[in-house]
């Protein structure tokens, strides 16, 4: 049976920020001023970060995931491609995730069919095509106006994924990317094409497009534990509606971590780099302080609907309290957001996660902010060799056990 | 505040008709009536003296429905030729005021038959070097917790009574906040991808528009500078303009006597 799948996860965050950022810049996103870009500083800094992920392929992580994000701190992969596309040569087992290209970018989606293409052969059949919509910073990056975003994102999903299993030329009606000839070259290599997640905050809309699709589900807000159980629930009703079945691995979800040899030895390696994550990288998206970009009235992708019920749930909440927002270790804690520990601690937050929310991929950072390379290459090996091995024995029992059409579904392929 | 519901092509549509006398049409702006929020302002009661107010809501404010495939200010000036034949409004007087100043600009250009005589009031849609009309969606975003910054875009005195009344925080009132995102989704449909709330070709046809018009401007409108009203003016043939000392881009709350005076004056 198909155990948990353990993916890496990189951000690739700008790590030589002055020590008074938080002071002086009301954002790390999109007005973030460059000059702080140190370039002697960064040199070698790729090299590092994908050395990172062809480490966490050596030591058998189940894949290694990219994203796109644009004039930030917080990540610096305006084009995954790139980076996937070394990925390919370094690395020989895990898939490779984009997570994802943003189609509304991009003035004709056939690019992106055609990286991803490329990308799948080049890989030898490994790509994870992530597709997304682009947050409240790309809008202001790239001039997308948020109301139009999603329609533009399905209508570019459905017109690649035609590209890939349909023969060319075809032609492309529109709306919003009329086309005459449609006709890749190359084809992906995966038949009938390549895994397609779709990352989403938990938004009914969402969850609709990719539950009839039959796409995978990938729950881009932390809302860990409970949070995550009932996104994993509503999505299996969604799914069920559309008439297709839920199973694990039709959701995908991001974690933090941190492992080191005990917990105390944990927190006082990850703590530097967690809150120059925290306050520095999510400062402008996941925090109160600072200039917010990632959602509200100034980027208006959500639907009305889904609005009203954010408001709700923050006033609900007095005041609605962020991932970056956490004010001491403590605090932090006590939001169960970032698992940090020893082997044993981490195994055991990790099960518990996994057994109340039973989602299939997990998809794990182990890089924060300025975090050196010996920390987080030594969190990974202890993860990969002290936590995974226990998480893939027990979650294949557990998924038997929940989910006996998987056996089938699995003899069927 | 009384509505009606207008069918148009299949959309639901909210108008606002009050007053006796001469038809105007009243295309709304930001902070103004159907946008913020859903309350008749002063410069409407004092308007209803003398006139007929006649006051569609865009789609997806207040109780209009939204249209996903508006998308650019053409299909926002053909959705409101729509609504006035529905309205049996052959030819019209239009008062428009912010981006309802440039929706009615266009009209104005585009379909001169349609339109008598035209108010503009601190409308956007020109492109005047060097004079950018402000990031309102980048400031309607909360820096630390609270937006200051769209109040004082849009108000003179960003920290009076009458911006913290019109512009909460965000979480001090549900249906507050519910306008303040329809009115935003709405015009970030036609304003926000650039041209940033203006149409570049605007400028060279403003000449197509014969008919007399009046432009007024809050002297120290931060979202749409002051030179714009000049680029109006000097682009309209039959055109004047009146500029409102002390007050900032919402003419309409900041001088509704004044401005209404301006009006009646114009019209007659």
């Amino acid at each position: 049976m198909q155990p948990v799948r353990m993916f890496c996860w990189h951000f690739m965050a700008y790590p030589h920020l002055p020590e008074d950022f938080d002071e002086n810049n009301d954002s790390g996103w999109v007005t973030v001023p460059n000059k702080l870009w140190d370039g002697e500083k960064s040199r070698g800094l790729y090299q590092e970060y994908l050395g990172q992920l062809a480490y966490a392929d050596e030591l058998g992580f189940d894949g290694m995931v990219l994203n796109e994000h644009h004039q930030n701190i917080y990540g610096l992969m305006p084009s995954p491609n790139i980076l996937a596309s070394a990925l390919t040569q370094i690395t020989k087992n895990g898939k490779i995730v984009v997570l994802g290209n943003l189609p509304p970018l991009f003035l004709n989606p056939m690019r992106v069919a055609e990286e991803y293409a490329m990308l799948d052969n080049m890989s030898d059949g490994r790509l994870i095509a992530g597709f997304a919509v682009g947050g409240g910073p790309e809008a202001f990056n790239y001039n997308v106006p948020s109301p139009q975003g999603r329609r533009r994102l399905w209508e570019a999903i459905d017109l690649i994924v035609k590209s890939w299993t349909d023969d060319g030329p075809f032609a492309h009606e529109g709306p919003c990317y009329p086309m005459r000839y449609v006709n890749i070259w190359p084809k992906p290599l995966q038949k009938p094409h390549p895994e397609v997640w779709v990352p989403g905050s938990r938004s009914v809309e969402s969850m609709g497009e990719v539950a009839k699709r039959g796409y995978c589900y990938f729950l881009s807000s932390r809302s860990h534990g409970g949070g995550t159980r009932m996104a994993a629930k509503e999505f299996a009703g969604v799914m069920k509606d559309h008439g297709k079945t839920y199973t694990p691995f039709k959701m995908g979800v991001l974690l933090s971590v941190y492992v080191a040899e005990t917990d105390e030895q944990a927190r006082a390696e990850s703590e530097e780099g967690i809150f120059y994550f925290l306050r520095n990288c999510l400062k402008g998206h996941l925090r109160k302080q600072g200039r917010s970009m990632t959602f509200g009235p100034g980027v208006p992708s959500q639907s009305l609907r889904s609005w009203e019920a954010f408001l709700d749930a923050s006033r609900a909440a007095a005041g609605g309290d962020l991932l970056g927002d956490a004010k001491d270790w403590e605090d932090l804690e006590s939001k169960n957001s970032i698992m940090v520990g020893s082997p044993e601690t981490v195994r055991k937050k990790l099960w518990e996660f996994v057994e109340d929310a039973k989602v299939g991929n997990l998809l794990i950072q182990f890089q924060f902010g300025n975090m050196k390379d010996e920390l987080a290459r030594k969190s990974m090996k202890l993860f990969a060799e002290q936590v995974m091995p226990a998480m893939r024995r027990d979650s294949a029992d557990l998924f038997a056990k929940d989910f006996p059409m998987l056996e089938e579904m699995e003899a069927a392929e | 505040m009384s509505l009606r519901d207008l069918n148009v092509q299949g959309r639901n549509i909210q108008i606002y008709e009050g007053g006796e006398g001469t038809p105007l049409l009243y295309l709304h702006g930001i902070a103004d009536m159907h946008g913020l929020s859903d309350e008749k302002t002063n410069l409407i009661d004092l308007l209803e003296k003398n006139y007929r107010i006649i006051a569609p809501a865009m789609p997806g404010c207040v109780g209009s429905e939204e249209d996903n495939s508006l998308e650019n200010i053409d299909d926002l000036r053909f959705h409101t030729l729509e609504v006035m034949d529905e309205l049996g409004l052959e030819k019209v007087n239009i008062v428009g005021n912010c981006v309802g100043g440039w929706l009615g600009a266009e009209l104005s250009v585009n379909n001169p038959e349609r339109v008598d005589k035209l108010v503009l009031a601190g409308a956007s849609g020109l492109f005047v070097s060097g004079e950018q009309i402000g990031d309102l969606f980048m400031a309607v975003q909360p820096l630390n917790g609270t937006i200051d910054d769209v109040r004082h875009m849009l108000f003179d005195d960003g920290n009076g009574e009458l911006a913290g009344e019109w512009i909460p925080d965000q979480l001090a009132g549900k249906s507050q906040g519910m306008l303040r995102y329809k009115i935003f989704r709405c015009i970030a449909r036609f304003g926000f991808k650039p041209p940033y709330f203006y149409d570049p070709k605007l400028i060279e046809r403003l000449h197509r528009f014969k008919g007399k018009s009046l432009i007024i401007w809050g002297e120290r409108d931060q979202f749409v500078p002051m030179r714009h009203a000049e680029a109006y003016e000097k682009g309209i043939p039959n055109s004047s303009s009146q500029i409102i000392e002390g007050c900032g881009h919402a003419v309409n709350l900041e001088a509704p006597q004044q401005v209404s005076d301006l009006i009646s004056e114009f019209f007659g």
